[in-house]
């Protein structure tokens, strides 16, 4: 059968040229997509079939990445101005009052200031400390409240926040140079010890270092907290070489900024913390996945990288040994699952940000198929350190079982929110009267979410758990450092309900349970956050946490239902009286 | 080898099979949705969850390795209640029209359905997401409200037949499948050959041809070998009130498995043809006796007897007649030409759907018996 209609075109020469520029590489469909996008504000059909056919790869592949990624899109946009839609800048834009509907403000803006931009509804942008944030194409901006879109439209970009002083009870370590160096100097950086751990490194053995890094017991950042050491262990006794290293700069769970403020503070720490990675693990080429919001830091990261080869502490034979090692900057594009890092692999290499099957896990079969160490920015900022000072000095720094100094970041209801490094072990008392100033205009503690979006909710009866990343068992998770404090006047109903509205946006769609059970979560949701609850809802909320922890894929789906059991153990109360339409 | 425990029974296994394989091996059962054995497993569906002693999460048989010590157990109390709630997220969003599916009866969702006694829930997803019959192919009719995203179809289309045309599109609740960048599936390189349908758990992809002409239990099936090439590949004739009504995959071939082209799957519409011919048919003229040049000049001479050619047909009509008269007169112009022209004035092609054997024997007649090398076959050119 001849379909007429199918006639031979050629690519389109442009389409043709860019993917030349990439080499035609499989890997840079990503890339490709997004430059055709910047060119035409748009992506096709035509054009994802174009890109596909000249880098040799399925169509479907192409449009599946085109439509996966929030950055991406298949509808004409001009300028795009996405407005921030995690819990701080919700919480903000509430303001004490009812709170506003991300879709009633990006409507509300598109009437305002539609005929120079798009506004759209994105999660999470990373820049709580600046809430409510926004995204002005690349450009971060904040706090901008809701009456001053037109100041944004003038390039006005908010206040930067300043993280200099350090708080009452601080330990800063990975933090100890901010404000004091110029972070866009490496002679600065040189001069205030940057890069001394890496020469020390490169004076001792792989082994030694890799021992060194082990014996601190550093435990991974990103939120599961397994040890960095053993991970390199893993890698670095895998016999296939070339084998790699990537750093997780994909900071999309909602109340996470500290990778953002370290990469921007002082690039130097993370690049010289991948470079002992990569000597450990006999390694010579890393990537830094960082996310499509970081546009910013993208181009910080590569202005040191290319500062650090013309010092010859990157590139070919480091400070003249015959150690080479060369960074690369991945952007990704809009998708929280590729902080999980099969996904993050998988979106590296070009496809959809899936995650993949475990086993076999990444040191064993990771990037392009070799051994790969996946690590969180601020695991690779610790490792200087670690070099430097000597691995019973970390272990000194703090008086826990936990050894170390972590970035913690407490957020909403207290009187100085922001961003601080201490040891573990820290309750959530001391998060809130100590660092953050004690509850804001005095009003009371309700609840905590601890962690992340994937985090606990948590009441004040968990107030005094000392917190690591084990006494998640006791009700309270560390995840990746963050702690939203919320009074008496958010209800964990409705927070809830945002954390499930981010959920079932950022499912990658992969397994049942998850990708129907957000979505059905958030249904009932929103349902009892309205007041239109129905007797066996709670019931329900209850079996889907279930499933999707006991079923699910991947630790998305897995980790969904960690907000909602705490907050069903704490708040039950509250959601049967929603249950029953009780008004508040 | 390896020790392990499934469902309290001491089993050995060969170390790198998965837990479904070593519990097929055993008689042990464990549903199935996106698994299937000629496909890689993926592990989305997660219908075929085990729960493995000490370990944190259930874990989906079809992706999960064996390993020594370990306890498995298929059925206990919690995998049941996860398996049952799986599938009702899936019926949720599930048209609820067995009852003139094309597919019941032979329907995976279905069987699970039943076997799990899962209902849709009372919230399932209403109206229809997709349009219904969205693609205009002529024998492969997409139906994605149907589709519970199993991704079986992208991987046959991937992995048997090397087209890669399914792929899936967007994320989370709104994913879907499609055919290239968002076409429809001609246009996306599809040929046709229907490998996505044969392995489509549900009717989101089934055969346009035959839809609703027949379902799973009011057709016989007769396996057959397709008869268009050589390949000798086989499936079972799908046959209602002795007529066939469609072709199926039989995953027993030997030669093909389930995979079929174009073809031998949709090919069949000859079969019940009006214009098919089951009779030989020869030009009038030859039956009467007479030769072409006769005739050429008989309408030459006489205009008139246009009249009376008209009356009793024109000698060039094609007229039915029995085998043994045909044959008769091919051998007659067969040793005709030979004897008057040569025996490589004539050549013989044979054809891709005769067998092996009558293949050998045309090239015996033609080597042997008429005396030329000039043979050969359709499925050379």
């Amino acid at each position: 059968m001849t379909n007429k209609k199918i006639i031979y075109r050629p690519i389109s020469p442009e389409i043709e040229e860019l993917a030349r520029e990439h080499g035609n590489e499989p890997e840079a469909a990503l890339e490709l997509l997004k430059e055709i996008q910047t060119h035409h504000s748009v992506l096709t059909p035509t054009s994802i079939t174009d890109a596909a056919r000249a880098l040799k790869l399925p169509p479907h592949q192409l449009y599946g990445m085109a439509t996966f990624y929030s950055m991406l899109s298949l509808e004409e946009r001009k300028k795009v101005l996405r407005v921030c839609d995690g819990p701080v800048c919700w919480l903000k834009r509430a303001n004490g009052q009812s709170p506003v509907n991300s879709d009633q403000l990006v409507s509300e803006w598109q009437n305002k200031i539609g005929g120079e931009f798009s506004v759209e509804r994105t999660s999470c942008l990373g820049l709580c400390d600046r809430a409510p944030a926004v995204l002005v194409e690349d450009e971060q901006a904040g706090p901008v409240e809701a009456n001053e879109a037109n100041k944004v439209c003038e390039g006005w970009r908010g206040v930067q926040t300043d993280f200099s002083e350090v708080r009452k009870g601080e330990v800063r370590v990975m933090t100890s140079l901010i404000g004091k160096i110029d972070p866009d100097s490496i002679e600065d950086a040189l001069a205030n010890g940057v890069y001394d751990g890496l020469k020390k490194a490169l004076q001792t053995d792989p082994g030694t270092v890799l021992s060194e890094v082990e014996s601190s017991g550093l435990q991974g950042r990103g939120g599961a907290g397994f040890p960095v050491g053993r991970k390199w262990r893993f890698v670095a006794s895998e016999k296939r070489t070339p084998r790699y290293i990537i750093c997780n700069a994909d900071e999309s769970e909602p109340l996470i900024f500290k990778d953002r403020v370290l990469i921007d503070t002082n690039p130097h720490q993370l690049i010289e913390g991948m470079t002992i990675a990569g000597y450990a693990c006999g390694a010579s080429e890393a990537w830094i996945y960082i996310r499509g919001e970081y546009e910013y830091q993208a181009r910080r990261l590569e202005k040191a990288i290319e500062q650090a080869k013309a010092k010859h502490l990157l590139g070919e034979n480091i400070s003249g040994t015959d150690f080479s090692f060369n960074i690369h900057v991945h952007r990704g594009a809009g998708a929280y699952i590729c902080g999980e890092e099969t996904a993050l692999i998988e979106s590296l290499e070009g496809k959809r940000g899936e995650p993949r099957l475990r086993p076999p896990y990444p040191p064993t079969y990771g990037f392009r198929g070799q051994p790969t160490t996946v690590n969180n920015v601020e695991s690779f900022c610790a490792v200087p350190h670690i070099l430097k000072n000597g691995a019973e000095w970390w272990k000194s720094l703090s008086t826990y079982a936990t050894p170390g100094t972590k970035m913690y970041m407490v957020l909403g209801h207290v009187k100085n929110p922001g961003l601080f490094e201490a040891p573990f072990g820290l309750t959530l008392r001391q998060i809130i009267e100590e660092f953050g100033g004690g509850m804001a205009d005095d009003s009371a503690f309700k609840f905590a979410l601890c962690g992340g979006a994937a985090g606990t909710i948590v009441d004040e009866s968990l107030l005094d758990v000392p917190i690591d990343f084990s006494s998640g068992q006791k009700g309270i998770s560390l995840g990746a450092g963050s702690f939203l404090i919320c009074d008496q006047s958010v209800s964990p109903v409705t927070m809830l309900r945002e954390l499930l509205h981010f959920f079932a946006i950022e499912s990658c769609g992969k397994c049942t349970p998850c990708r129907v059970g957000t979505w059905r979560s958030l249904e009932t949701l929103k349902h009892l956050a309205a007041g239109k609850g129905q007797k066996g809802d709670l019931d329900e909320l209850k079996t889907l946490a279930e499933l999707m922890q006991d079923s699910s894929f991947c630790g998305l789906g897995q980790s969904v239902a960690i907000p909602m059991k705490s907050a069903l153990t704490h708040f039950g109360a509250e959601f049967t009286k929603a249950e029953n339409n009780v008004q508040r | 080898m390896i020790n392990l425990k499934i469902n309290g029974k001491e089993i050995q296994a060969e170390s790198g099979k998965t837990v479904l394989q070593v519990a097929k091996e055993h008689d042990i059962h464990i549903p199935t949705l996106c698994y299937h054995k000629d496909l890689n497993p993926t592990g989305n569906c997660r219908m075929c969850i085990v729960e493995v002693k000490g370990g944190r999460f259930l874990q989906a048989a079809c992706v999960t390795p064996v390993w020594e010590g370990m306890e498995i157990e298929t059925s206990s109390e919690k995998v049941m209640k996860d398996r049952k709630l799986t599938l009702e997220l899936m019926l949720a969003n599930h048209p609820v029209d067995c009852l003139i599916c094309d597919v019941s009866g032979e329907c995976e969702l279905q069987d699970l359905a039943y076997e799990y006694q899962a209902k849709v829930p009372d919230w399932g997803a209403k109206g229809t997401r997709y349009p219904v019959d969205s693609d205009p192919n002529p024998f492969i009719r997409v139906d994605m409200n149907k589709c519970i995203l199993c991704r079986r179809c992208e991987l046959a289309c991937a992995e048997i037949q090397g087209r890669d045309v399914w792929g899936v599109a967007k994320r989370g609740f709104e994913e879907v499948i499609v055919a290239g960048a968002g076409v429809p599936l001609l246009e996306a390189r599809c040929e046709s050959c229907g490998q996505c349908v044969a392995y489509c758990p549900t009717g989101a992809l089934s055969n346009k041809m035959n839809y609703g002409m027949g379902r799973a239990h009011q057709v016989k099936k007769v396996t057959t070998t397709c008869s268009y090439c050589g390949v000798g590949c086989q499936f079972d004739l799908l046959v209602k009130n002795n007529k066939v009504i469609g072709v199926s995959s039989n995953p027993d071939a030997p030669v093909n498995g389930m995979a079929l082209c174009v073809k031998g799957r949709y090919g069949y519409d000859f079969i019940h043809h009006p214009d098919r011919l089951t009779k030989p048919k020869v030009r009038r003229y030859l039956l009467e006796g007479k030769k072409k040049s006769d005739i050429r000049n008989s309408i030459v001479d006489s205009q008139k007897s246009k009249v009376e050619l008209s009356n009793f047909g024109s000698p060039w009509d094609w007229v039915e007649t029995e085998w043994d008269k045909a044959l008769d007169i091919i051998a007659d112009k067969l040793t005709d030409t030979r004897t008057n022209f040569g025996a490589d004035t004539m050549g013989f092609l044979t054809s891709a759907k005769c067998l092996n054997e009558e293949n050998y024997l045309m090239n015996k007649l033609a080597r042997q018996v008429i005396g030329t090398n000039n043979i050969d076959h359709c499925a050379r050119l």
